[in-house]
């Protein structure tokens, strides 16, 4: 009886010491992520703005929501929002892809380029945007001027929509290329490299080689950069703001950009939950398709 | 050996106590901080503020960039009723928003305890137009620190050029001149328009950030007889989107096609930059940047630039009305600022005529004594026409959504611009979309049986018979 209570007491003392250990960490997850979560679904029910407290809030059940997805103009903005991540996250992943592959190989100067390769990533997104925004410049800018010196005409690139989508994937691909190359690299590198040996003795052609071996073994980690790519692709926010201001009208405005402008300008904090949920919702559902996709990726290599 | 440590030990606490009693004395001085956009004006002010001559004060600039994050870092303080700024230069259309929000001090309560502020120190059309909340209410939320207006600059070598003259006058049939009406400035614009020469007619701004393309097209919409609504019904549909305002949006989107190819999404930035290159014969700027355009460290056309007053327009009821813009910004006091008697002291002290002269040579004051010396007008070469042009400004809705309803015209007049939509579509949709917003505020929309041509008419009445020659 005497050691049963013993035993016990031990179990007991050890979860609570687990708990002790854990209770920071849980009391400041709690407080800086669920709380602001649940805060924000709360809000989303009620009609009010942070700016105009004294008119209160008042409850409109899923009003907002209703509003929300009535609206037209936020599916566009979806739409657009897809369209974005959809081109430059591809032209990312290809290029990084290929980048990595060919600094992989050992040659000469190759961590002085791999460094200066990593410099744009190194930027702050409305920096960027600036930079890019006088480089498209339809007059005076260097994109313009060196289509005309290869005898093309000049495009006004933030003055209409198509063109602008392409200017702002450009402006995002100059920027996070970079990042996929980093970890394509750390990837390839990986691998070991007898596996390369024996394909060379059984005589794999190069391409046979990349498409059958570095790109399958290399495969989780490219899939975590490309999650990771599509989640931050799709809260694009601040490029936008510094490159096109979300125009010509609304049609370069991502569903963020929609977020900010509401909550910040608008000051319609009640709606600007909603949406934000709304995006909420849809970056968990894409985050849990990918990660799922992801632990069958591990599970077979 | 230990005595000594322990004396050397004791003489470093006491050494660092009394430094840090030292700094934390000198933390005790105030420090007034003030939000603004970043520029000339800003320089300006605390170029003055330098001079202060209370030492314990220090003035602190918080700038941001012209523009959205600009409105959205003081509306934020305000959110959270924090006191990060103390005074803060806003926009005259913010006023309804931020006074109606309850976060700004009434300067009322100013005028009646101060000695000096008073509410006749400035002229009461300024002290209204960039502090008056409810419009006509006699209560004030800001003083008119930075007074500005839409102008015209222009090259006035090509102007005053005998072969461009008598070129001209062959083409059009009268003579080359400042223009006096926007017919005349579509005229003169084609007439510059030289593309194969680097040269363009009209420079004006058209992007979609913050009020880049609506300070413009209202100046236009305006001018033709249209307005933005009927502030007493409420009415949106059939003002904005009358046949007089898209007479005047369309005049402005015609405009573009005297200038850069891309100019379209211009920002006054880029106005500036292609006027200061010479690329532009006329442009639409605002006042606020002659002190750059002018200066000829800054532009290499300086010397061959002159400032006017914009345009006005002959509408479809053969009426001239002239109306512009208003830009520049008034300045309010944080509610939750905890060092009002340190800033009203301080703007008792600004607002003497001696630092508000020095303000007058860069940008425009708003103090009544300096605007009516015999030396303002001669401060520089704009301010005679800036004088002219206080008599033409108009404004956007002074109403608390007015962010929404900004950023929605916006959208609209930036896809008539882009050619997304044609003009009538565009206002139409803008119409619809504040009657929306109005109507989710709360306003009771009441309509009338029938809606104006030129709404002008209805709603305080400009236009006159005969185009008034002002430049």
């Amino acid at each position: 009886m005497t050691q049963i209570d013993a035993s016990n007491r031990k179990r007991s003392s050890g979860r609570l010491m687990i708990l002790g250990f854990l209770s920071p960490s849980l009391a400041i997850l709690l407080f800086m992520v669920a709380y602001p979560i649940f805060s924000l679904v709360y809000y989303s029910f009620f009609n009010f703005s942070a700016l105009r407290p004294a008119a209160g809030m008042k409850p409109v059940g899923l009003g907002n929501y209703e509003f929300l997805l009535g609206d037209p103009e936020l599916w566009e903005r979806f739409v657009f929002t897809g369209e974005f991540v959809a081109l430059c996250v591809s032209a990312q992943m290809l290029i990084g892809i290929f980048i990595g592959y060919q600094l992989q190989k050992n040659f000469r100067g190759r961590d002085l380029l791999f460094t200066a390769l990593m410099l744009p990533m190194m930027m702050s997104p409305v920096v960027v945007g600036f930079l890019w925004r006088y480089m498209f410049n339809s007059e005076w800018g260097v994109i313009n001027y060196l289509l005309t010196v290869i005898g093309l005409g000049k495009v006004d690139w933030l003055g209409q929509t198509t063109a602008a989508l392409f200017a702002a994937a450009a402006a995002d691909t100059w920027m996070w290329t970079p990042f996929i190359v980093l970890l394509a690299t750390a990837a390839f590198r990986g691998i070991p490299e007898t596996i390369y040996e024996a394909a060379e003795v059984d005589g794999a052609s190069p391409a046979y080689t990349f498409f059958r071996i570095t790109l399958p073994m290399s495969a989780p980690v490219l899939f975590i950069a490309l999650i990771l790519r599509l989640i931050d692709s799709f809260k694009q926010y601040d490029l936008f703001f510094a490159l096109t201001g979300g125009g010509p009208g609304s049609s370069t405005e991502t569903v963020s950009f929609a977020v900010a402008k509401t909550a910040f300008s608008y000051f319609y904090t009640g709606e600007a939950s909603a949406l934000a949920v709304v995006l909420l919702v849809i970056i968990i559902g894409l985050s849990m398709i990918l990660v799922r996709h992801l632990n069958k990726m591990g599970e077979r290599y | 050996m230990l005595k000594k440590t322990l004396s050397s030990a004791v003489t470093s606490a006491i050494a660092i106590c009394a430094a840090l009693g030292v700094s934390s004395a000198a933390r005790a001085d105030t420090t007034l901080t003030f939000v603004w956009h970043a520029g000339t004006c800003a320089d300006a002010l605390m170029d003055i503020a330098k001079d202060y001559p209370d030492k314990t004060v220090k003035i602190v600039p918080a700038l941001v960039p012209y523009g959205p994050e600009w409105h959205n870092k003081i509306a934020s303080e305000f959110a959270i009723k924090g006191d990060a700024f103390d005074f803060a230069m806003w926009d005259s259309q913010s006023t309804a928003e931020f006074a109606g929000g309850g976060h700004a001090v009434k300067i009322n309560e100013i005028f009646d305890k101060s000695s000096y502020l008073k509410a006749d120190i400035f002229p009461p059309a300024s002290l209204s137009r960039y502090g008056e909340y409810p419009d006509g209410s006699g209560e004030y939320y800001g003083l008119p620190a930075n007074q500005d207006a839409y102008g015209l600059m222009y090259r006035k070598d090509l102007f005053e050029d005998p072969k461009e003259k008598d070129a001209f006058k062959a083409k059009y049939g009268y003579d080359l001149a400042v223009p006096q009406t926007y017919q005349q400035a579509r005229d003169i614009a084609e007439f510059f328009t030289r593309p194969d020469q680097d040269l363009y007619g009209w420079g004006q701004m058209g992007g979609r950030e913050y009020d880049f393309a609506t300070t413009a097209s209202n100046s236009f919409l305006w001018s033709f007889g249209g307005e933005l609504y009927n502030p007493q019904t409420f009415e949106v549909k059939g003002y904005l989107d009358s046949p007089a305002s898209v007479d005047g949006v369309q005049a402005y989107v015609d405009m573009f096609k005297f200038g850069p190819p891309g100019s379209g999404n211009w920002g006054f930035d880029e106005v500036n930059a292609a006027f200061q290159q010479g690329q532009l014969a006329m442009a639409m700027q605002w006042f606020y940047f002659n002190g750059s355009n002018a200066d000829p460290k800054v532009s290499k056309f300086a010397d061959k630039t002159a400032f006017g007053v914009l345009p006005g327009a002959v509408g479809r009821d053969k009426k001239f009305r002239r109306q512009f813009s208003v830009g520049g910004q008034g300045m309010g006091i944080n509610k939750y600022s905890k060092k009002l008697p340190e800033l009203t002291k301080f703007m008792e002290w600004y607002f003497q005529p001696e630092q508000q002269a020095r303000y007058a040579k860069v940008c425009q004051t708003g103090l009544k004594a300096v605007l009516e010396s015999a030396e303002w007008q001669g401060l520089n070469s704009y301010n005679r026409q800036f004088s002219t042009a206080l008599a033409y400004l108009n404004d956007y809705w002074h109403l608390p959504e007015y962010p929404v309803l900004l950023d929605q015209l916006q959208e609209e007049v930036s896809n008539a611009v882009s050619g997304t939509k044609t003009v009538q579509q565009a206002l139409s949709d803008a119409a619809e979309k504040h009657e929306r917003t109005l109507q989710r505020a709360g306003y009771d929309i009441k309509r009338g049986d029938s809606t104006p041509e030129v709404p002008d008419q209805k709603i305080s009445p400009v236009g006159v018979d005969e185009v008034v020659v002002v430049n």
